[in-house]
């Protein structure tokens, strides 16, 4: 049968404008992990992250296509680095968002601000937020984003992965003795790590002792005096620029021998990102901490 | 007959200085670390008369390389600052003066962020010294833009420094827009004031610029009394009010950017000091001048000891504590007896 | 002993003061008057230095005044000028003894020898009991006092005085005006004011120099200088002139308008 033009217009129209629709099989509701509702239309064809650790774990994931915007501190892996940059943890740039039209928006607790959420919210983007706040915390969140963007499977195996490995620094750990550590983080002034930080967790998971692990807050800042009282023995240095500033800093350090991590030459740099960023390398940072702790254990 | 001799400054500053002495020791057997006071002050003394040390190497550690040179440092820019409050006050003709007025803090801080945010280390002599720079630049600007047909003027010469320090503000706030999370906290932190990284490398440096101002000044400590009373005053007296105005201005400034450049903005300092000072001690600037650079060191490092002793092992920042103390200090002065009679 | 030659002075574009030529013996008296603005203040501000002619030169005993170093100009000349506000209340004594600043140089204390000259000052005005008080607690009669015993504290030859008797009462402006002709008569202090009040220049001044929009009118002796004429011509408006009762010196009253 012959169609009239007209109508046959009318059909291709119709699905045209359904076609997005179409192209979803659903919407799906689910909750984020500071209890907010978000729905999502599924599976998410466009995403943003606003968060390195976010566009790791996405990565990871195996997406690469579906990432279609990040943040600029987003530097791996190397692919991320190409893609549309929207903003900083604080400072979203809603023009560029608007243009980019995402299906999600992924933040964090641990560095987004709520404000930001808010607003996404107000402009119609669905926004998930996860708040990861331990080791337990990196492998619930990877859990979630898995299930949000459609990739369960993949999910479970990095988990398994990331689960294997830790169970083996446990493992190996076992029964040594724990070293008294102190890991700074910037140096002008000095932070540590105290209670509920990823340094904190890791140390604990890596077999040692945080000297300051019974500070209240996060990133407390302790005095030159009070690291002497607490003698560390072993110095772990998180550091943007690992290569470039370890010979400096040696020099710092090496006023205070009377300090038995500098005494016995046990100063250590490790790359900032595996160790403070709640992403699937955090395992990684996980074994270099536990491999400095413990050096006769992990020669073998 | 009461006036004033060299006697009487000599007594009273001989006094104000075992109060200093004092305060010293004071901050040096007092911190988060306890260690005996008998053997904190006996390794104090070992070192200084050139003898071997007692104590622990800890113990060695902590009281001479980190709160003796601390208690100098803090010393040094609080009698800077104290003296060059003091100097504006009597070159602007205005009470309200304090060392950061014509901007030369905030052309320090401008220096200071630069260096930050071109990854210059901060612990390294760069990030003082380009303070230092930026502050330089800032009192020759102020210099040159401050004067009235090829003279100094009081009037002029505080418009410029506010207009070029507002300037200079927004420079700062330009700046710390564009940083990232890792040197904003560093620019925060310089910005606050701090002593935590006092070496002697750092009092070596700034020792002579401070004991120069010092001395320039005070050899002007008469003439600065008479230009109190008015330049024509001042003039028909013999005083060269334009010489007198220029080398207390430069020498002022001077002794605030080599205190601002090694530890940051810390205030009340340069504005309460000198009017306490004055209150107890009058106006006589060959007075108010030694007194007010003992009484400033004495009081700046109360100031710090209490700041990282307090709630310990968190330090605070030092101007929370001269503000904290020293507002209400005043405040009591300002009651039981007159700052200033006529404005 | 001051010579004052064809001198010419401006601040922009208009001249202030133009070719003033006079002199003044040691131990006179002179009086400067004339309406505000006819350059009474700027003169003297120009025999201190404050201010430099741009034409003519001023000679001190011989000496021209620009090659006088200002120490040497504030041992010859103390000023008496209108108040500033102090900023800092110093007391009596302290700002006597700033009138032996020129004889310090680069002495930080003052010596015995400044003391007693400094208390000799105090002596002479009547103001030694105040010298420990702060000088904002004096009365204005007091404090005028006290500025001159400072300009007595200079040791100078020459004392300038601007608008003196400004915001006195009239037993203040009496007590001053008769503790400087003293000063004039015992000392032989020569004496130059500046004064709006007429009455007064003319009771006390050897001689008058009146001004009028910058040039000398006329100068001479006060009868001479306060005629109904003169002050006519410079003023600008009636008065009336007579002799001074007791004293028999140029007097000038107020009239109404419309009366005579």
């Amino acid at each position: 049968m012959k169609m009239k033009p007209s109508r046959f217009f009318l059909i291709l129209s119709l699905f045209i404008s359904l076609w997005p629709s179409l192209s979803h099989s659903a919407t799906l509701k689910f909750v984020d992990e500071v209890g907010r509702k978000v729905a999502v239309p599924f599976p998410p064809k466009k995403i943003v992250s606003l968060a390195p650790n976010i566009t790791e774990v996405l990565f990871r994931l195996g997406l690469d296509r579906e990432i279609v915007g990040v943040s600029i501190h987003c530097n791996f892996p190397e692919k991320a680095r190409r893609k549309i940059q929207v903003g900083s943890y604080i400072n979203l740039d809603f023009e560029k968002i608007t243009f980019l039209k995402p299906d999600l928006v992924i933040a964090t607790g641990t560095g987004n601000t709520r404000n930001m959420v808010e607003r996404l919210e107000k402009l119609g983007f669905p926004t998930y937020v996860i708040f990861p706040k331990n080791f337990d915390g990196i492998l619930q969140s990877i859990d979630h984003l898995g299930r949000v963007v459609n990739r369960e499977k993949e999910a479970e195996a990095i988990i398994q992965e990331m689960k294997r490995r830790r169970q083996r620094v446990i493992e190996r750990t076992l029964g040594l003795p724990r070293p008294k550590v102190f890991l700074q983080i910037g140096e002008f002034p000095i932070v540590t790590v105290g209670k509920g930080s990823f340094g904190d967790n890791l140390i604990d998971l890596a077999g040692g002792e945080n000297i300051a692990r019974n500070e209240k807050k996060m990133y407390p800042r302790l005095g030159k005096e009070e690291i002497l009282k607490r003698s560390p023995e072993v110095i772990l240095i998180s550091s943007m620029n690992p290569k470039g500033d370890y010979q400096r800093l040696l020099q710092e350090w090496s006023r205070w021998k009377m300090i038995p991590a500098v005494r016995d030459g046990r100063i250590h740099m490790i790359d900032s990102d595996l160790i403070d960023r709640p992403s699937p390398r955090i395992i990684d940072g996980l074994e270099k901490i536990a491999k400095v702790l413990h050096p006769e254990e992990f020669k073998k | 007959m009461k006036i004033l001799t060299w006697k009487k400054v000599i007594i009273v500053s001989t006094l104000l200085s075992s109060l200093l002495i004092l305060v010293i020791l004071f901050s040096v057997t007092v911190g988060s670390v306890k260690v005996r006071p008998s053997r904190s002050i006996t390794i104090l003394l070992q070192s200084i008369l050139g003898l071997k040390g007692g104590g622990t190497e800890t113990e060695q550690a902590i009281i001479l390389s980190l709160r003796f040179p601390r208690a100098l440092l803090a010393g040094l820019v609080g009698a800077g600052l104290s003296v060059s409050g003091a100097i504006f006050q009597a070159l602007l003709k205005n009470p309200l003066a304090d060392p950061y007025i014509l901007g030369v803090s905030s052309g320090a801080a401008v220096g200071a962020i630069v260096a930050i945010l071109m990854g210059l280390s901060t612990l390294s002599l760069g990030l003082p010294l380009a303070s230092f720079m930026g502050a330089l630049l800032t009192i020759l600007a102020v210099f040159y833009f401050g004067r009235q047909e090829g003279k100094i003027h009081p009037n002029t010469l505080l418009l410029a420094g506010v207009i070029i320090g507002s300037f200079l503000s927004a420079l700062i706030m330009f700046f710390i827009s564009v940083s990232q999370k890792e040197e904003l906290h560093t620019i925060i932190f310089w910005l606050m004031g701090d002593f935590s990284f006092s070496n002697y490398q750092t009092i070596r440096i700034i020792f002579p610029y401070i004991l120069l101002s010092f001395l320039f000044l005070y050899s002007r400590a008469r003439q600065l009394n008479l230009i109190l009373s008015g330049e024509e005053n001042a003039l028909q007296l013999g005083v060269n009010v334009e010489n007198l105005r220029l080398i207390s201005y430069l020498s002022a400034s001077l002794l605030t950017a080599a205190s601002v450049s090694v530890c940051g903005l810390i205030g009340f300092v340069g504005l309460i000091v000198p009017h306490s000072v004055r209150l107890i001690f009058g106006p006589d600037h060959r007075l108010l001048i030694p007194c007010s650079a003992l009484v400033g060191a004495s009081f700046l490092i109360a100031s710090d000891t209490f700041a990282r002793t307090l709630l310990a092992p968190i330090e605070l920042p030092v101007g929370v504590i001269t503000a904290a103390f020293g507002g209400p200090f005043f405040i009591y002065l300002l009651k039981t007896r007159k700052v200033v009679k006529t404005l | 002993m001051i010579e004052v030659q064809s001198i010419s002075f401006r601040y922009h574009k208009a001249w202030v003061l133009q070719d003033i030529s006079f002199q003044v013996g040691k131990g006179e008296f002179i009086g400067l008057i004339g309406p505000n603005g006819s350059g009474k203040t700027t003169l003297l501000k120009i025999l201190y230095r404050l201010l430099s002619p741009q034409q003519g030169e001023i000679l001190f005993d011989h000496v021209p005044l620009k090659r006088m170093g200002r120490t040497d100009i504030a041992k010859k000349v103390a000023v008496v000028a209108q108040e500033t506000h102090l900023l800092f209340p110093f007391s009596v004594m302290e700002i006597v003894l700033t009138g032996r600043s020129p004889y310090l140089g680069h002495l930080m204390f003052e010596r015995e020898k400044d003391l007693e000259i400094a208390k000799k000052a105090m002596e002479w005005t009547e103001i030694l009991p105040f010298a420990e008080r702060p000088i904002d607690e004096l009365s204005g009669g007091e404090r005028k006092r006290v500025f001159i015993a400072r300009a007595l504290a200079q040791e100078p030859e020459v004392i300038l005085l601007d608008e003196p008797t400004a915001n006195l009462d009239i037993h203040h402006q009496i007590d001053f005006l008769n503790l400087i002709l003293t000063l004039n008569r015992e000392k032989g202090l020569t004496i130059i004011m500046a004064s709006h009040d007429m009455n007064i220049a003319s009771e006390f001044c050897d001689r008058l120099l009146l001004l009028q929009k910058g040039k000398i009118y006329k100068i001479g002796i006060p009868e001479e200088v306060i005629t109904q004429t003169n002050i006519e011509q410079v003023y600008g408006c009636e008065v009336w002139v007579d002799q001074h009762p007791v004293s028999g010196m140029p007097r000038i009253s107020l009239l109404k308008k419309g009366v005579q």
